[in-house]
Parts: C-alpha cells; structure tokens; sequence
C-alpha cells in the first residue's frame, strides 16, 4: 500500500477533526460573548475604569434624591416650571405618591406632575374601590437621570443631544428638528417636546444656574433637603459625603444607562 | 473609445454631486460642530445664557430689607421667599424700570404674574398639610382643622393661616 490519497479520510479521523474544530470555534465564540457581555455595564472592570477617566478631568456634577425627606410640598415642580418656562402640562421634574395597601395593591399617583402639591388629607383617595386604609405611602422625585450611557443621545439623527465635560445631558434647540426619536428613547420619561419651541426639552440640572455659582432652581426650593446637587469629583462636596455615607440606588440600573441622579430610600416597587 | 463622451458625462456628474454636497454641507454644519464631540460646541454657551430668574432670597432681601431681616432671624427661614413668592427676576426689573409710579398696580395690570402677593393659605397647604405619607415625626406638618379648632379659630374655606400667623416670621399673630 502507498500512502493514502489526501481526500480519503477515515472515519476516525473525520469524527476527530469535526469535534476538534467544533470545540475550536465554541470556545473562540463564548470568548467573543464573554468580552461583549463585559461592556454591559453592570459587569466590573470597563465600565469602572471609564467612570474614573471621567472623574479625574475635574467637575462632575451629580445628584441626589432622599426620598425618604420628600414631603411632596411640590416646590421643586414649581420652581422647575419657573424657572424653565416649561409649558403647562409638560415637567422637567415632578413628584409621584407612592400608596401601599394591606392588600399588596400599590397606587401610583401624580396630579399635575405634583405641581399644586398632594394636599388631600383622605388617606384612601387612590383606592377606586372600598376605604381600606393604606399601609404606607411616601414621594418619589423625579427628573433627568443624566446617564453616562444616554440612550437619548444615541439616537439623535442631528446631533442635537449631547454630554458636556460635566456629565451634564443639554439640547441644542437651534439643531434639534423635533422628530422626537430621544423622547421615545428616554426609558424615563424626562424628555417632552416643547410645543412652544418645536423641540426636544429636558431637565438641563439648571445649567445656566450653575454656571454662575447657583444651585438648581429644584434644589434651592426644596425646603426638605431631599434634592443634593454638587461636584462628586470633589470628595469635600456634601454631595460627596452624602454619597459615602449613605446607601443610594438608580432608577432600572438593569437598563445599563448608569444615572447620574442617584436616589437614597427606593423601594424595589419604584419604577 | 466609442464611450468616451459617455464616460466624461457621468464623471462631470460625479464632480458636480460630490463639491455640491461639499458646500450644502459646508453651509449646513456649523463651524464648531464636531469640535468636542457630535455636537455644536457653542450650544453650550446658548444654554448658559440663559438668564436665572429667581434670584435669591439675598437679593429680596436687599429691597425688602425689613421682611429680609425679619425673616432671617425667625422660625421660618427654610422656605425661600421665592417658595411663595414666585420667581423675582421680572418683579426687580420692572421694579428697576420704575419704582416710583404706584408699583403694585403696574406689575399687576401689566405682569399680573410677575410676583405672587401671596393668599396666606395656598402657599402654607403645600408645605404643612398632614397627610398620609408625609413623615409624621416632622413637628410642622399639622392636621389644618384639628389645628385651627385647637388653637380657638373656627376652620372655614376661607380660614387664613396669616389670620393668626405671619408668613415671613411664623410668629403668632398677637
Ligand atoms: C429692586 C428692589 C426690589 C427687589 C430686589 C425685590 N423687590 Fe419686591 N418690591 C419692590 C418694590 C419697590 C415693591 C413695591 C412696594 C410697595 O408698593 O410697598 C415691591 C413689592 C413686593 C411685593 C408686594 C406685591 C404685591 O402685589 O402686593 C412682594 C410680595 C414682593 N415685592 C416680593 C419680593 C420678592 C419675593 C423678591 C425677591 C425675589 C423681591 N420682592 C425683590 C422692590 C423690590
Ligand atoms: C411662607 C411663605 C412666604 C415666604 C417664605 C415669604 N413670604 Fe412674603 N408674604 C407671604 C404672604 C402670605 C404674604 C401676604 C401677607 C398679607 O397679606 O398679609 C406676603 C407678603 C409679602 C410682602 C408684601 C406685604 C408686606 O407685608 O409688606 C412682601 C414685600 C413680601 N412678602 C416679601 C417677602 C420676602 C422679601 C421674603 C423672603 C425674605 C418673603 N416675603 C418670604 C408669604 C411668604
Ligand atoms: C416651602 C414650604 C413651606 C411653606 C410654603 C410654608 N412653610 Fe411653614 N415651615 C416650613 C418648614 C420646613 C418649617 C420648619 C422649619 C424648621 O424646622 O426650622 C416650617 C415651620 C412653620 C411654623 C412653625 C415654626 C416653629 O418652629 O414654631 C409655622 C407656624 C409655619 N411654618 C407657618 C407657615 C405659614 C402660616 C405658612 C403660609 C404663609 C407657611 N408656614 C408656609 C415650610 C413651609
Ligand atoms: C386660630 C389661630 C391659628 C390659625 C388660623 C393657625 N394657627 Fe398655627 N398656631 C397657632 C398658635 C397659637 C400656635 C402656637 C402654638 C405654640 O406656640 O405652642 C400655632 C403653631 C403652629 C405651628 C407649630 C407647630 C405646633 O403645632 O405647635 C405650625 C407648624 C402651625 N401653627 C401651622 C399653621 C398652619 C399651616 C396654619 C394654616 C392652615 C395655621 N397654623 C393656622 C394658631 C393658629
């Protein structure tokens, strides 16, 4: 017998090839959706490494809500229109009231954004049926979470959405054309079109304010310390230490946008 | 080179696609775009243009000296004026066009909501009222009625909480 032809491949032989470059080829595979399930955010070492290049260049704004000191007195909605010209009918920020009952029924309730506050005393108002009384309740304010990783700003066909160096989210309203992608892309719910301007509108943290030394128009109103706005780059800030010292949550951190607004007191029902 | 003259026809085509897409773009996309990010950098300069329009408790204060003072040094110091005022900025300017000619008639007529002269009820409802969520452990939320008949008052619509109080200060009225 001479050797054998290249093409006349035993069995064994065969069955030993498929399997090698079978297994080859899986595990080179699962390696590529390892390292794309690694830029997930919520996966360690990428996504902690990028947040430090961006702390290290200086100013990072950031922001904090306590709800569990929200009396719900509606100033912030209030001052946020104010100061923003927000139309009726449209918020920056607004307040929403949490109301459980014994029965494991949960009513969300938010009358004009919060605006006019939650000066109801009848405790069971949210109920349609029955007078059961509630079991607890409290006040969840809501703005801009001014993500790290904006869905908003990745879907603006004209460029009109963007992050400045301090993590600040802003419209331009001379480029924004209005067709309203980011509002749809916004999972909450922060972003509306301005019918009086034609474009897309959002809480701007009160940029203009803040480059003059000023606090939010929110934050100065609140007149139970549950709003903390400051530079989290400075570990000297409150809103620092507030940071350091207290136990502080995202609004759906399983959508990887990573928020800037940072919430102490969320219940896992808080959406 | 029987296409020749196609072939010129459709390069002359291209050229003038191509350098007429260049200036419509040139035209279309601002000079700083681009420069920081996909983004008009001066954009951000618009947005901080913007003119704050509460100005400050300080900057009532410097007008309204007497409130200011009294304000500062009472029980009632953590509602902003601004809380119950509204915001100042068109109240200062209309005020600095022209402080001389009967002021409250003119920022009423012509801004009816430039400042809020404040009802003594609305203002204090949104802050005191008790209800269901609000932290009972906070001394100032109070059940209105219940207050009201406690301290001798009878609790009507149109009952005031300045009838006894004053807004500025929270002193008792005496
Ligand atoms: C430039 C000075 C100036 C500043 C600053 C100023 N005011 Fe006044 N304000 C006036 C004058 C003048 C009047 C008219 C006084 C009068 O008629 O007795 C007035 C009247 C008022 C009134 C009564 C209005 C009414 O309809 O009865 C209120 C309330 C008031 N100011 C609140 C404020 C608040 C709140 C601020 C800060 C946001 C403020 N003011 C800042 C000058 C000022
Ligand atoms: C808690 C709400 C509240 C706050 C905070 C407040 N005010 Fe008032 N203010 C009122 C109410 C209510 C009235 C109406 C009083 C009345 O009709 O007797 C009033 C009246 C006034 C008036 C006109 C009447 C007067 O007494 O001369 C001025 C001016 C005024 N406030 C200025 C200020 C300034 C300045 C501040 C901040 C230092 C301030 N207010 C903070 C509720 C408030
Ligand atoms: C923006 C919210 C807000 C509004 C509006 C407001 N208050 Fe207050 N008030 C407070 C807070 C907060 C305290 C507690 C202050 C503290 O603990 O130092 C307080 C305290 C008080 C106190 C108790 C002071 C003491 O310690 O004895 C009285 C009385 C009072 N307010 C009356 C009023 C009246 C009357 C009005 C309407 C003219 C009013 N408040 C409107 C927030 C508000
Ligand atoms: C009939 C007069 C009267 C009226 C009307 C009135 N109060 Fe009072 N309130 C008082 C007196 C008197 C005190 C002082 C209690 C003390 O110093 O011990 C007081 C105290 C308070 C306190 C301090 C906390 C406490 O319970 O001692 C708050 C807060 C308060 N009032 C809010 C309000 C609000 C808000 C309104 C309007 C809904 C209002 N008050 C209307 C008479 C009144």
């Amino acid at each position: 017998m001479s050797q054998l032809p290249p093409d006349d491949v035993t069995r064994r032989a065969f069955l030993e090839t498929v399997a090698r470059t079978g297994g080859q080829s899986f595990l080179f595979g699962s390696l590529f959706v390892n390292t794309a399930l690694l830029r997930l955010p919520q996966a360690g070492t990428d996504a902690k490494a990028r947040a430090e290049a961006e702390v290290g260049k200086g100013v990072i704004y950031g922001f904090v809500v306590d709800t569990t000191k929200c009396i719900g007195c509606g100033s912030c909605v209030r001052a946020c229109r104010a100061e923003n010209g927000v139309p009726d009918g449209y918020n920056r920020t607004w307040v929403e009231q949490y109301t459980f009952y014994p029965d494991g029924e949960v009513f969300v309730n938010s009358p004009n954004g919060g605006e006019d506050g939650f000066a109801d005393p009848a405790p069971t108002r949210n109920k349609p049926t029955g007078t059961e009384a509630p079991m607890r309740g409290f006040f969840v304010p809501k703005l801009c979470n001014h993500c790290i990783d904006t869905p908003c700003i990745q879907v603006c066909p004209v460029g009109a959405s963007f992050k400045t160096d301090e993590g600040v989210v802003l419209v331009d309203h001379e480029r924004c054309v209005g067709c309203g992608y980011c509002v749809q892309a916004c999972p909450f719910g922060s972003r509306y079109l301005n019918p009086e301007t034609g474009t897309a509108d959002k809480c701007t943290w009160c940029h203009h304010r803040v480059v003059r030394g000023l606090l939010p128009a929110c934050v100065v109103s609140c007149p139970a310390e549950a709003r903390i706005f400051g530079n989290v780059s400075d570990p000297q800030s409150r809103i620092s230490r507030i940071l350091a010292t207290n136990r502080v949550q995202v609004l759906k951190s399983f959508l990887g946008t990573r928020p800037r607004t940072r919430y102490i007191g969320l219940d896992s029902e808080v959406i | 080179m029987r296409h020749a003259a196609h072939f010129a026809r459709l390069v002359a085509l291209l050229v003038i696609v191509v350098v007429g897409f260049l200036l419509v773009r040139a035209k279309m996309v601002p000079k700083d775009f681009g420069v920081k990010g996909h983004f008009r950098l001066s954009a951000i300069a618009d947005e901080a243009a913007r003119e704050p329009r509460h100005i400050g408790s300080d900057a009532c204060a410097e007008c309204h000296d007497d409130i200011g003072a009294a304000w500062r040094a009472g029980k009632h110091h953590v509602p902003q004026c601004e809380n119950c005022h509204g915001p100042g900025l068109l109240h200062t300017k209309v005020v600095a066009e022209d402080s001389t000619r009967g002021y409250p008639d003119k920022i009423l007529t012509a801004f009816p909501k430039a400042i809020n002269p404040g009802t003594g009820i609305r203002e204090c409802r949104w802050c005191h009222l008790k209800t269901f969520e609000r932290p009972s452990a906070l001394k100032y939320i109070v059940s209105v009625q219940q207050h009201v008949e406690q301290h001798g008052g009878t609790y009507t619509s149109a009952s005031r909480c300045i009838d006894c109080h004053d807004p500025h200060t929270a002193e008792v009225k005496r």
